[in-house]
């Protein structure tokens, strides 16, 4: 049978050396590997791939919400307040900037938002966040994010699969592979994205992982899931074919090797005969109070496709849906403000700031902020020099990203850019780093979680990544 | 080779804290272990032996280059006379020696030989990506003779469908798509491998006249470069062929075009490699290889090849689309004619919408605006049809890029073109082309590349494609990585048997058909998949081949099979992708976008068109299962069905039954199935017309197992 390209067995430790048969390199390696648990449940992770599976130690989150802002947010003028900007308003920045192919912009650009603090822990947020700020003692703001890619592709690249040209299973992918997810009648990676984005697939796509782990996509929100129902056919009806069909594959099997693949088509079906009468519900926001859509923003045309992105987010979580990824799109880079700053900012922040602040506000009331991770951010941050009077370019060399919830500790801020928000200068924050620490809070040693292909293990942080524990709770 | 496996696990996670020559050490005292252990014979007495020496010596890199010698893949092709066996009677050609032996020395024991039915119905699924019809499977069945089998093959290999079936599984390995974005009115011209359909039909044509293997490499790498056997300018294959370098999955540089353009030479160099050498080329990218013999600098040799050439018309502009070069394929007076005419309606147009704007406006009959109508209208009825082009490359490097010469490259200092080191001279890697390569004097050196990889004389090139030819067959390759026989992975299995096929491919002058003919005419080929559990827990993998490894049909085959039982499937061969599901065409033929994973292929493990895929995997997720139960392809195809059963068989039930089994499963139904049957047409029939009733008893057989496994 083919099987996956699966990861190495595994075998405990004296299986290993009964198999091998001794050997001095294989000794040392057995006492290099002593200290590994086996990786979670490789076997049967074909048959059940959705099975629940536990990961390498204890988690802080078990599953993850995270509101991507395509096109890269303006960290200066959002989350990064930098007085210096305003002393020098108009002044060439005072260092060489990195060189960048072809990006002209000028001078230093102050932002045209004030900040003010929030909170016990005073934590500066924009104007322009009244709500999100609100909830600032819940959350880590890393203002030192770093990431190696200065285009819309390559960054968004690298913040989902942590590769920027090659393809790579997405964060969400790797997530699902390792852990399973808890709701068996849903999908465990969903992805909600109005428009398209750039690379599109690409960044919720599993690659060389089992296509199982790729991340559904939820394009049109009234209609989100494929082939749910068939129409024409009663659920009985339906029942009938579906018996039928049991007995048959049984009637298959006979004779056949003991085969989990097709065990595991044989569920499958059944499995997708609950579906249909589970996911509707999952995915129904008529189910939920008007109090709530107020909350959410649905009710208001600024606020309502970003307000059912979250509201839907938190129904699939309720439900056991392991990530679930929000692009905020309701056209492709709404965040990449090269001009109409000044204009534009706001508006994607009045779609945004209500909608977040009620799903945390929602999250907490369940008592699910305590093991949800939330996770906001875009590609890059934005240059805090000028393009043109009235525009940012893009910036990948210090931005800032927040997190809240499980295992987080909030009300703080992590790292810091220089004087300009040029460089990330303290604490810096790879975006490989921020994977590390996101496997850790979901329960795994990044350098552990590895799938093997084409002759090597790969894994999420590629050779890099270290867990940024000063933000854990 | 679970050891090596584990142990390249750590490689990533150790990394950090020994040096790399402790590393290689390390590496290869795991290699002798396994050698002592019997696990790894693979790797070749003498590679062992070195390799035990060297483990226990003290760390040098002339120690690993003396590994890397004495790696298997690296050495030359070696033939040794098939082994002798015991139990010679089940021997049908050399392959089975070499498998045989293996087994006998496991005390193991082949399986029993598959059925004719399966027999017939495996072959045509393998070999065409449909299943038999009931002629095929009867004529089979009747044909007692001893060359009934190896008929079946050479019908089923002068099929078109062979070629449609086959280009698929290279399509796979080139990482092709027909487009990136899968919405028509999304997508921008410019940048979109439009004509890519050209190279996807060019591959299936040389797979049905069975193009040697090694021209079909030179093709692909400096098709360009080559002459027109009919003396004629353009060479269209030649062209069309080399879009294999051009079909990548490009971002387009939004802001940072150069660093595009390395990336778009890297993915060359990488899939290249890949494809043709199962060499990790890329890793040497921003340091050298840390496993196999390619440093730093063979890669910038290789990519100031890659940056000699280009295939979009300009570097472009930041925040620009990028345009890719599409070549007329007609000969340039043609192409220069009708462009003057397009140019000439263009100015007659321009004159028109000049009137329009005059104050006062000049009235529709006005002799100017008339005769420039009859202009407009004469040019267009002298315009010949637009002509063909191709997605290509062409000599020169990037127009208005950093390199846009035909020129050596410095190294990029961790593979970056912002800091560059030192020039490197174009050639290909020492390690295995030699360190005194004749220097290359006139043009890219892509004709040296392709020549270099094209040749009897490396060691690679014919193992990979004998290797993954084997696992296209068989499931397995007996290289189970078949995109990398470095150091890093796998030994083969069955050393000796790849190199013998590897040797017989090149004298059969790189011939697939014949590759496949003996593949197929083998024991080893013909064996059953079901053995006794006992024999099977001795061998869960099936690493020597002692059954036949069944397995689920591809995405294209599933649907290509459904369409096929209906009897309406659409034979027509070649032309651009369609993005309709519903079209009857093989699966060959509905688009592949890369940005579009929401679709019937990708939901049954169709590869990844980001990059070269290897080998498929294989998952069973219930979004799968509500597609089969409720999208209307499945539904319309249950009902096709249906409607053919009915018209074949018009009164008998029993029959209609048996009908069904044999057109999809190419045999009759047993008691329990036709009861089965039965039962669900009566329950079917309470609430519906007896046709609606066979169209579920259809539906449920198009979801069964046994319809998209193959024994």
């Amino acid at each position: 049978m083919t099987k996956f390209v699966s990861t190495p067995r595994a075998y405990s430790r004296r299986e290993w050396l009964a198999r091998a048969g001794g050997g001095l390199g294989l000794l040392a390696l057995a006492d290099l590997l002593a200290a590994d648990s086996p990786s979670p449940a490789d076997s049967g992770r074909s048959a059940q791939p959705y099975a629940v599976r536990s990961p390498h130690h204890p988690a802080g989150a078990k599953r993850i919400i995270f509101l991507y802002m395509p096109g890269g947010p303006s960290h200066v003028d959002l989350f990064d307040p930098k007085p210096r900007l305003i002393q020098d308003n108009g002044k060439p920045l005072p260092f060489e900037k990195p060189k960048l192919e072809r990006t002209k912009t000028g001078n230093l650009l102050a932002s045209p938002w004030k900040f003010s603090r929030h909170g016990q822990s005073g934590i500066e947020v924009s104007e322009l966040l009244p709500r999100v700020a609100a909830h600032i003692d819940d959350i880590c703001v890393i203002r030192s994010m770093v990431a190696d890619n200065i285009n819309h592709s390559g960054a968004a690249l690298q913040m989902c699969t942590g590769e920027q040209a090659f393809s790579r299973p997405s964060l969400g992918s790797w997530l699902t592979y390792g852990l399973g997810t808890e709701n068996q009648d849903l999908p465990g990676f969903v992805v909600v994205s109005p428009a398209a984005v750039f690379q599109g697939a690409q960044l919720w796509a599993s690659s060389f992982l089992p296509s199982a782990y790729q991340g559904t996509l939820v394009r049109d929100l009234k209609n989100p899931i494929a082939n749910i129902r068939d129409p024409s056919s009663s659920p009985e009806r339906q029942r009938t074919k579906l018996d039928a069909l049991g007995r048959l594959n049984d009637l298959h099997k006979r004779g056949r090797l003991n085969d989990s693949e097709l065990d595991a088509r044989i569920a499958s079906f059944e499995l997708a005969f609950r579906m249909q009468r589970e996911a509707p519900e999952a995915f129904d926001l008529s189910r939920e109070s008007a109090a709530t859509h107020q909350m959410y923003g649905t009710d208001q045309p600024t606020t309502e496709l970003f307000g059912r992105q979250c509201l839907m987010a938190r129904r699939l979580v309720e439900r056991g849906v392991r990530f679930v990824q929000l692009f905020d799109a309701p056209v492709n880079n709404a965040w990449d403000h090269h001009s109409g700053l000044r204009e534009q900012l706001p508006k994607r922040c009045a779609a945004v700031d209500q909608p977040i602040a009620a799903l945390l506000t929602d999250l907490k009331a369940r008592g699910l902020l305590e093991d949800t991770l939330v996770l906001w951010g875009g590609e890059f941050g934005r240059t805090p020099t000028a393009e043109g009077t009235n525009g940012r370019e893009h910036h990948p060399f210090g931005f800032t990203m927040w997190m809240a919830g499980g295992g987080i500790r909030g009300g703080i801020v992590h790292g810091a850019t220089d004087d300009f928000g040029w460089h990330a200068v303290e604490d810096k924050v790879h975006v490989h780093d921020l994977h590390a620490t996101i496997l850790h809070l979901m329960g795994f040693d990044h350098e552990r979680l590895t799938y093997r292909h084409g002759g090597r293990d790969y894994r999420l942080t590629d050779v890099y990544g270290n867990v940024v524990h000063r933000i854990l709770a | 080779m679970i050891l090596v496996s584990m142990w390249s696990e750590r490689v990533v996670a150790i990394r950090g804290s020994l040096s790399r020559t402790e590393l290689f050490i390390f590496y290869l005292g795991i290699t002798a272990a396994l050698s002592l252990s019997g696990v790894a014979e693979a790797a070749g007495p003498a590679a062992n032996a070195e390799v035990a020496q060297v483990s226990h010596a003290s760390a040098s890199l002339s120690e690993l280059s003396n590994a890397h010698r004495r790696w298997w893949a690296y050495q030359p092709v070696r033939v040794t006379p098939p082994p002798p066996v015991r139990q010679t009677a089940w021997v049908q050609n050399e392959i089975d020696r070499y498998i045989l032996s293996e087994l006998e020395a496991r005390d193991l024991a082949p399986a029993a030989p598959a059925e004719k039915r399966t027999l017939i119905r495996r072959a045509t699924f393998n070999l065409t990506g449909l299943p038999p019809t009931l002629e095929e499977v009867e004529n089979f069945l009747r044909d007692s003779s001893s060359g009934a089998f190896a008929r079946v093959v050479d019908r089923l290999l002068g099929s078109p469908a062979y070629g449609e079936r086959w280009a698929r599984h290279w399509l796979d390995v080139v990482r092709y798509a027909d487009y990136h974005d899968a919405d028509p009115k999304a997508r921008v011209t410019s940048c979109e491998p439009l004509e890519a359909w050209r190279y996807r039909d060019w591959v299936m044509k040389s797979f049905n006249r069975d193009l040697p293997f090694d021209q079909f490499i030179v093709y692909q790498i400096a098709g360009d470069l080559l002459p027109n056997p009919t003396g004629q300018t353009p060479y269209p294959d030649g062209l069309i062929a080399t879009t294999f370098l051009v079909n990548g999955a490009w971002d387009r540089g939004d802001a940072d075009k150069e660093k595009m353009v390395s990336d778009m030479v890297d993915d060359q160099i990488d899939t290249v490699g890949k494809a043709f050498l199962g060499l990790t080329l890329g890793c040497a990218r921003c340091h050298d290889h840390k496993f196999d013999p390619i440093s730093n600098e063979d890669y910038y040799g290789l990519a100031g090849i890659f940056y000699s050439t280009h295939f979009m018309e300009s570097l472009g502009t930041k925040g620009g689309e990028i345009t890719l070069k599409r070549v007329p394929l007609v000969p340039r007076v043609v192409a220069a004619r009708r462009d003057a005419l397009v140019r000439q309606i263009e100015a007659v147009k321009a004159k028109l919408a000049g009137l329009d704007k005059l104050t006062p406006p000049v009235s529709t009959n006005h002799p100017v605006r008339v005769s420039l109508i009859q202009e407009r209208d004469a040019l267009e009825r002298e315009l010949p049809p637009p002509y063909p082009m191709a997605l290509t490359v062409q000599e020169g490097g990037m127009p208005g890029g950093l390199f846009p010469n035909i020129q050596d490259v410095p190294i990029h200092i961790r593979g970056s073109y912002t800091r560059l080191g030192s020039m490197v001279p174009r050639r290909l890697p020492k390690f295995f082309a030699g360190e005194s390569q004749p220097q290359i004097m006139q043009g890219s050196g892509r004709h040296e590349v392709a020549r270099w990889i094209a040749s009897k004389d490396n060691a690679l090139t014919a193992r990979v494609i004998v290797n993954r030819v084997w696992q296209w067959h068989f499931g397995e390759g007996l290289v189970r990585t078949p995109n990398n026989l470095g150091l890093l992975s796998e030994p083969p299995t069955h050393p000796a048997l790849l190199d013998w096929l590897a040797n017989r491919f090149v004298e059969d002058g790189w011939s697939l058909k014949k590759l496949h003919r003996r593949m197929l005419l083998s024991s080893t080929y013909q064996q059953a998949s079901a053995i006794p559990s006992a024999t099977f827990s001795r061998d869960p993998e099936n690493r020597w081949l002692g059954r036949f490894a069944a397995r689920r049909l591809e995405s294209e085959a599933i649907r290509d099979a459904m369409i096929f039982v209906t009897g309406r499937l659409d034979f027509s061969e070649g032309g651009p992708a369609s993005a309709d599901l519903s079209s009857l065409r093989r699966s060959l033929y509905v688009q592949t976008a890369r940005w579009d994973r929401s679709n019937f292929a990708m939901l049954f493990d169709a590869a990844n068109p980001d990059a070269s895929v290897e080998k498929r995997t294989v998952s069973t997720v219930a979004p799968q299962a509500l597609l089969l139960l409720n999208h209307d392809f499945v539904k319309v195809q249950a009902s096709h069905l249906a409607k053919r059963l009915l018209g074949e068989v018009p009164v008998d039930d029993m029959a209609r039954i048996h009908r069904a089994y044999r057109l999809l499963f190419a045999r009759a139904a047993d008691a329990d199935e036709v009861e089965i049957g039965r039962r669900l047409l009566e329950q079917s029939g309470k609430s519906a017309t007896s046709e609606e009733a066979w169209r579920d008893f259809a539906h449920v057989l198009l979801c069964t197992n046994e319809f998209i496994y193959v024994d």
